[in-house]
């Protein structure tokens, strides 16, 4: 009955560590690691964005930038790695097209600031020399 | 049998080969079709590297932009996949127009600061030329004013002049007076010759006493407008008209010497008064002395003669 028993118990062992090992290698193909280099480079692009003011010059950029990333999170959590990683990726495109586009914002403004000065330098001269028209 | 059975085994497998093949090429001919929207991206992309002003600008974002439209481009069966492929193609090239926006604002800055320089030395020509035009007008102001300061200086100077020139005349005149030793008087200069000219009883002049004649021949010189009226008065010893010849003698004799040293007898006149208008008592020595004498009238003028 000893015997037997001892028999009984080793088999369940065995067939709790094979059945972990499937489940590990179940895990292993359906979750991949966490994407947390495209994570951490979404979160830089933000980042970045922010520092650029991106939240005066394209806050919808941002917006969309900072919903793809708790997006991506949401998925990590919820194990869809994959899904997880493109939108981190869609993250951080969409943070750097608001910086450049921050960039761009900022260069009209002050080209335009440059123009207008240049404007008023005109009429400040017609009007200084006294032959307007 | 055996043949047989193998036969009926190969058969049904041959069928599901073709069956996958078949499946496997209607894949194929599906599969080429490009995953939505990676076409509109290829279009943007375009776009963006047909526009002379931004194509060669930010050419390390439009070449990562191509990239991603091409991987976009490519058939892919995870719908998923395919558009996150699509989704970062279309960002990649929005961010790559930006860029290249940026890059195209800030080389523009150099046309509109050389605009602006441009425009600065305009300004700077025409308030320099304004300066000038300003400098010459005040310039000619100034001259005009100088002209004229310069013609009331002139004028003050000719008046000084004049003005020094008739004190000097006058000056000139009094001294001259002083010299003949005459004397103003509502009739003019009178000039008194004592009786040192003449001798006794007689009409001609003494020799070598006739200084105060040749101080009036230069003053009569001096002055040509000048015209002298002279007057010869005798003492009382003697008859009337013994006096009265002698004096006319006498006053002769002067206007004979005037003549004589080029004074136009047209200014001269002559006359005797005799013992008439004594200057002094005929009682005595002294006093006749006084009375036998020749008045010399100076005229203020010509003028004033007639």
């Amino acid at each position: 009955m000893n015997a037997t028993s001892k028999a009984h118990r080793g088999s369940r062992v065995q067939m709790t560590l094979g059945f972990t090992g499937v489940l590990l290698l179940a895990a292993c193909a359906s979750a991949p690691p966490a994407p947390t280099a495209n994570l951490q480079a979404a979160q830089q692009a933000i980042a970045a964005a922010e520092r650029g003011e991106a939240a005066r010059y394209a806050p919808g950029e941002l917006s969309e930038s900072h919903t793809k990333l708790a997006s991506a999170e949401t998925a990590v959590s919820e194990k869809k790695m994959i899904v997880a990683e493109h939108l981190a990726d869609q993250s951080r495109a969409e943070a750097e097209l608001a910086s450049a586009r921050t960039s761009a914002a900022k260069a009209n403004a002050v080209n335009d600031e440059m123009k207008r000065t240049n404007g008023t330098l005109v009429d400040e001269m017609k009007r200084g020399s006294g032959d307007k028209p | 049998m055996n043949t047989t059975r193998y036969g009926d085994v190969i058969a049904p497998k041959m069928l599901i080969g073709v069956a996958v093949a078949s499946i496997l090429l209607a894949a194929c001919t599906t599969a080429p079709v490009k995953p939505d929207g990676a076409a509109e991206a290829r279009v943007k992309l375009t776009q963006l590297q047909s526009d002379p002003n931004l194509a060669s600008r930010a050419a390390t974002a439009i070449k990562d932009a191509d990239a991603a439209v091409r991987a976009a481009e490519q058939p892919e069966a995870d719908k998923e996949l395919a558009a996150n492929r699509v989704y970062l193609a279309d960002r990649k090239v929005d961010t790559a127009r930006a860029l290249a926006e940026t890059r195209f604002a800030e080389d523009q800055r150099a046309v509109i600061t050389a605009q602006r320089d441009s425009a600065r030395l305009d300004a700077r020509t025409r308030e320099a030329d304004a300066a000038k035009g300003q400098v010459a007008t005040a310039q000619a102001e100034g001259a005009e004013q100088k002209m004229a300061a310069d013609q009331a200086r002139g004028e003050a100077n000719t008046a000084q002049l004049a003005a020094a020139s008739s004190q000097q005349q006058a000056a000139e005149l009094q001294r001259q007076v002083d010299v003949l030793q005459a004397k103003p008087t509502d009739r003019g200069l009178v000039l008194t010759l004592g009786d040192v000219l003449f001798t006794t009883g007689r009409a001609d002049l003494k020799p070598g006493a006739t200084d105060n004649l040749n101080k009036l021949v230069a003053f009569l010189d001096k002055y040509p407008d000048r015209s002298v009226t002279i007057q010869g008065f005798t003492d009382s010893v003697g008859s009337e008209d013994y006096n009265q010849g002698l004096s006319e003698r006498r006053a002769d004799s002067v206007k004979s010497y005037l003549a004589g040293h080029g004074i136009s007898s047209m200014r001269l006149s002559a006359s005797g008064k005799g013992r008439s208008d004594p200057v002094a008592d005929n009682g005595s020595a002294t006093g006749r002395q006084q009375n036998r004498r020749v008045e010399v009238i100076i005229g203020n003028s010509t003028a004033a003669l007639r």
